[in-house]
């Protein structure tokens, strides 16, 4: 068939309506990743667009259009520096696509639309994969379909009906969708490109432990990772210390992590004890090594390693939701130290005050035990006014002295950092481990949300007889942290005008509304679902889930064949019921009529559709001359069937007998 | 009106333009997803296909239960154009929604109707080029739908048995015969129209003289009419064949098709003589197209 009409004509306004509201519902993830004069622009556009179209404007010249282009290349490339990358590129897209809508106007126009429509839905899954996203990504979706069927209903206003076969489309898609899904081999292409999104400080804590490092994560709510215990062995919140990162290179108030896992010995350790506690973990990406366990993990998941200090190291970067599996014990015994284990780990910069190098010595001079020098250290953080606290103000690089001496304000950061650094001063080997402390348990879903404000810093010290040892020094400063966790914290410190944060402490008067408060842990279970479920199901998920249905092993192009014969079974199935919903209608007597009416245009007496019972069979009588007698039958019958006022239902059996015995018996 | 009876002679399913936007999509999602890895992405491609799947049933639900019933055709002449009112039937229990109506052996005229609800009708005029002379067979209709996502469409193929004829086209340089032809019973012929014999009366004609409108009819509140009269005529119009002197069959035809229309127009009874037909002298529409007729199957 030739190119219809209606591509060269304008397209009605309600199709136009739909697809404007589905390019809103790309557009949130936009907003937070890419410069926001981008989505701007294409609200700018859109809206510009709804103001043209009734008045007939349109974007028509060619040099208005090359020099929008020529625009939007040079704002990119002054914004990013290059138009490489993943953000430059889908800003790129998006800004294109405002050109776009402003010239678009006819029907083909509008199938373009849609499918660039369909690319946004791509890019703002590159952007960002959480649940709230998907649902947007999920309407947005649904609205392109609606669109659709809009277009092709043509002049048709009514609102509900594309809506209602846009869902029962899906509705019908879902099985087809979980089914591909599971089943349709993820083959690697080798074709690789690797686009790393640049995310902002607030995705996780870096390599670096510094005044403030911590503290700038404490108002993130955003999530870090969730845990399960499938053994249902939950350790009690004071002791859920999350291990991150071991840094082993200290210099006063900064602590640096070993640029990889590699670089350092590997300590000898004894058999772990106490009780094994498996855990689930489902880490939010955040585009570094770091993987988080219980302290202390004894086994590595694939694909990472299990550093010497005892935390997990990622092989590759995690840029996207990963679930893993690891078991952590509560003690792993240790107590060899080698010279060249041991020598690293009492070193301190040469920069260190004689003030603070008088300190840590008195203690050693004092007590010879290294619990007792412990002890010591802790009640000097307890008794000599040292405050915890979110804001304590700028300290300089190495203001060691100035944190110890004189203001003592600090976060965790400052403590475990002035700690570890204090405990090497008096010879007792110490490093700083960073990751999270506690988290928030979901009763809905059976898992704990830990967020980044759950960012925490402590000390780990060397004993001869027993190994490490986890020392906080914030548990002696701010007891309340450790025990109740930091939302605890955060809420009684709002409450006694500490933080004087009126929006956020609406908000949590708002979160303990019990009512708010289930919805939120909905959202989160669901959250927690879709980035286990969905989201870490990749090319490695897939191939165990094969194996665990014991079909590992097939070539692709099995499950291929496979998924698309089971597609096809089920279609096929929805083209019988659909046949048998919409089928023509009438009652039994029309449909038998109908028949002879086939088998008669067979031999070569058809009816036209104006033609009577009777004419028709006046006529066929004529044309059939040896079926003369049958067709009289057929058509009286047919006749009193139909008009009679109480038809008799033998009669009904009858006119069934003669129409099917009409042709075999010629 | 004759039904047209479905056939099912090729694959009914066949791709869009937009099919071809839609692979394009599908493939670079799926080129992204995998070689990012990213789940979520491959969401989007699965349901993607999953719901152009999906719409195939529905697309050939869309076609279940349409009847096409070509209306008689008006004839035309060469070189103008043929409307052909196609009445498309939705014998089933729900509505059909935009159906293309096209008549693939006679171009690509095609229309659009964009809603049928169940058990009605809906009727649509095609119109394409009458480009030869003679009766023309309309073949086959062509319904056609992408319904409802546009990605692909079913077609359905109806043979008609309708026909339709074309005219000549009516040219030529020469004029119309002055003199009449005589013959042996053609004093016995009477001419319509002027003439003494008052023979009766025929509905007006725009442009007509008003001298012979009977406005006693029209005083008792009738329609128009014209009173027609009879004289004696020494001769009759018969356009011949033979008597056009041009070489080309072609020419020869149009030649006789103009003069038919200026013999009607004129109001001149004329009488058409062909190497196989002779049409004895008269005028009026049933003549004129009588005429025609001939003259479009001359072979």
């Amino acid at each position: 068939m030739k190119t219809l009409r209606k591509k060269d004509t304008r397209v009605p306004r309600r199709p136009l309506l739909w697809l404007a509201a589905a390019l809103l519902f790309t557009l949130p993830p936009m907003f937070g990743t890419l410069p926001s004069w981008v989505p701007l622009l294409f609200l700018i556009a859109l809206a510009a667009k709804f103001w043209m179209e009734p008045k007939g404007y349109r974007l028509r010249s060619l040099i208005w259009k090359l020099v929008f282009v020529a625009l939007i290349l040079s704002l990119l490339f002054f914004s990013y520096g290059s138009l490489r990358g993943m953000e430059p590129g889908v800003s790129l897209i998006v800004l294109l696509t405002s050109v776009k809508i402003l010239e678009a106007h006819t029907a083909r126009e509008f199938h373009i639309m849609i499918m660039v429509a369909w690319i946004l839905c791509l890019c703002g899954f590159f952007l960002s994969q959480n649940l709230a996203i998907a649902l947007c990504l999920l309407i947005a979706f649904a609205l392109l379909l609606v669109a659709l069927i809009q277009f092709h209903r043509g002049l048709s206003s009514a609102f509900w009906p594309p809506i209602r076969i846009a869902a029962k489309l899906l509705a019908q898609a879902v099985p087809l969708i979980i089914l591909l899904f599971l089943f349709f081999p993820r083959i690697n292409t080798g074709l690789r490109f690797q686009i790393a999104p640049q995310r902002g400080a607030s995705a996780g804590f870096s390599d670096r432990l510094s005044p403030g490092s911590v503290a700038v994560l404490a108002n993130s709510s955003a999530a870090a990772f969730r845990a399960e215990f499938p053994d249902g062995k939950i350790p009690p919140l004071s002791a859920m210390y999350w291990r991150g990162v071991v840094m082993w290179h200290g210099e006063g108030l900064e602590w640096k992590a070993p640029a990889g896992p590699a670089a350092l010995p590997r300590t000898s350790q004894g058999p772990p004890r106490g009780e094994a506690i498996r855990q689930w973990i489902t880490i939010e990406p955040h585009d570094a090594h770091w993987m988080f366990a219980l302290d202390w993990p004894v086994n590595s998941p694939s694909g990472a390693v299990l550093a010497p200090g005892n935390y997990l190291w990622s092989n590759q970067p995690i840029h996207k939701p990963r679930r893993y599996e690891v078991t952590s014990y509560p003690e792993i015994p240790n107590n060899r130290l080698h010279s060249r284990e041991r020598e690293p780990l009492l070193q301190v910069p040469a920069s260190i005050s004689p003030a603070a190098r008088a300190l840590a010595q008195s203690w050693a001079t004092e007590k010879p035990n290294p619990r007792a020098i412990v002890n010591k250290a802790l009640e000097f953080f307890r008794t000599q006014g040292f405050h915890y606290s979110f804001s304590p103000g700028q300290y300089g690089k190495n203001d060691l002295d100035e944190f110890l001496f004189h203001r003592r304000l600090g976060f965790c950061e400052h403590y475990a950092a002035s700690f570890a650094t204090l405990m090497r001063l008096a010879g007792i080997p110490a490093r700083v481990v960073t990751g999270y402390l506690g988290g928030e348990y979901n009763e809905i879903g059976h898992f704990f949300l830990v967020r980044q404000a759950d960012a925490h810093a402590w000390c780990e010290v060397w004993f001869p007889d027993s190994g490490w040892e986890r020392v906080d020094p914030t548990a002696v400063v701010a007891p309340d942290r450790v025990n109740l966790g930091v939302n605890f914290f955060l809420e009684r410190r709002a409450a006694t005008g500490q933080l004087d944060n009126t929006q956020s402490a609406f908000a949590r008067q708002l979160a303990r509304w019990p009512i708010f408060g289930r919805a939120r842990l909905g959202w989160q279970t669901l959250s927690y679902a879709w980035d286990t479920r969905v989201l870490s199901f990749d090319g490695d998920e897939q191939a165990s889930f094969f194996a665990s249905l014991g079909m590992a092993g097939h070539r692709p192009i099995f499950f291929i064949v496979g998924t698309l014969s089971f597609a096809t079974a089920l279609l096929t199935l929805y083209a019988g019921w659909t046949h048998l919903r919409t089928r023509p209608g009438g009652n039994r007597v029309k449909i038998m009529y109908e028949t002879f009416c086939r088998k008669a245009a067979r031999l070569g007496a058809s009816r036209n559709p104006s033609e009577g019972p009777l004419d028709f069979s006046v006529r066929a009588t004529r044309l059939l001359p040896n079926e003369s007698e049958r067709i009289r039958r057929i058509a009286n019958t047919y006749i009193a069937l139909r008009y009679a006022p109480a038809p008799d239902p033998m009669m009904l059996e009858q006119f069934a007998k003669e129409v099917n015995a009409f042709v075999r018996a010629s | 009106m004759r039904q047209a009876a479905p056939s099912k002679s090729r694959f009914p399913l066949s791709p869009t333009t937009s099919f071809a936007g839609l692979l394009f999509v599908l493939v670079a999602i799926w080129y992204a997803a995998s070689s990012q890895n990213n789940a979520a992405s491959y969401l989007l491609l699965f349901a993607l296909a999953s719901v152009s799947l999906v719409s195939i049933p529905w697309t050939f639900s869309n076609m279940g239960g349409l009847q096409a019933t070509v209306e008689s055709v008006k004839p035309a002449f060469a070189g103008q154009e043929i409307s052909l009112a196609v009445e498309v039937t939705n014998g089933s229990r729900g509505t059909r929604y935009d159906i293309a109506v096209a008549l693939p052996d006679l171009g690509d005229a095609h229309e659009r109707i964009d809603e049928i609800p169940a058990g009605k009708a809906a009727r649509t005029v095609l119109r394409f080029p009458a480009a030869i002379r003679g009766e023309h067979e309309v073949g086959r209709l062509q319904l056609t739908s992408a319904y409802p996502l546009g990605f692909l469409r079913v077609v359905k193929q109806l043979p008609s048995p309708q026909r339709y004829v074309v005219y000549p086209k009516p040219a030529g340089e020469q004029r119309l015969p002055a003199e009449t032809s005589r013959s042996g019973q053609s004093s016995s012929r009477r001419e319509f129209g002027e003439g003494d014999d008052f023979a009766g009366v025929r509905a007006y004609v725009r442009g007509e003289s008003q001298r012979h409108i009977d406005w006693k009819a029209v005083a008792r509140g009738q329609a128009l009419m014209t009173k027609q009269f009879t004289a004696e005529s020494d001769g009759l119009l018969y356009l011949d064949f033979a008597a056009v002197r041009l070489d080309d069959l072609e020419a020869r035809l149009s030649q006789l098709t103009l003069w038919v229309i200026e013999a009607e127009r004129a109001r001149r009874p004329y009488g058409l003589r062909l190497p196989a037909i002779e049409i004895p002298p008269s005028l009026g529409e049933p003549h004129l197209h009588r005429c025609l007729h001939a003259l479009a199957l001359f072979k």
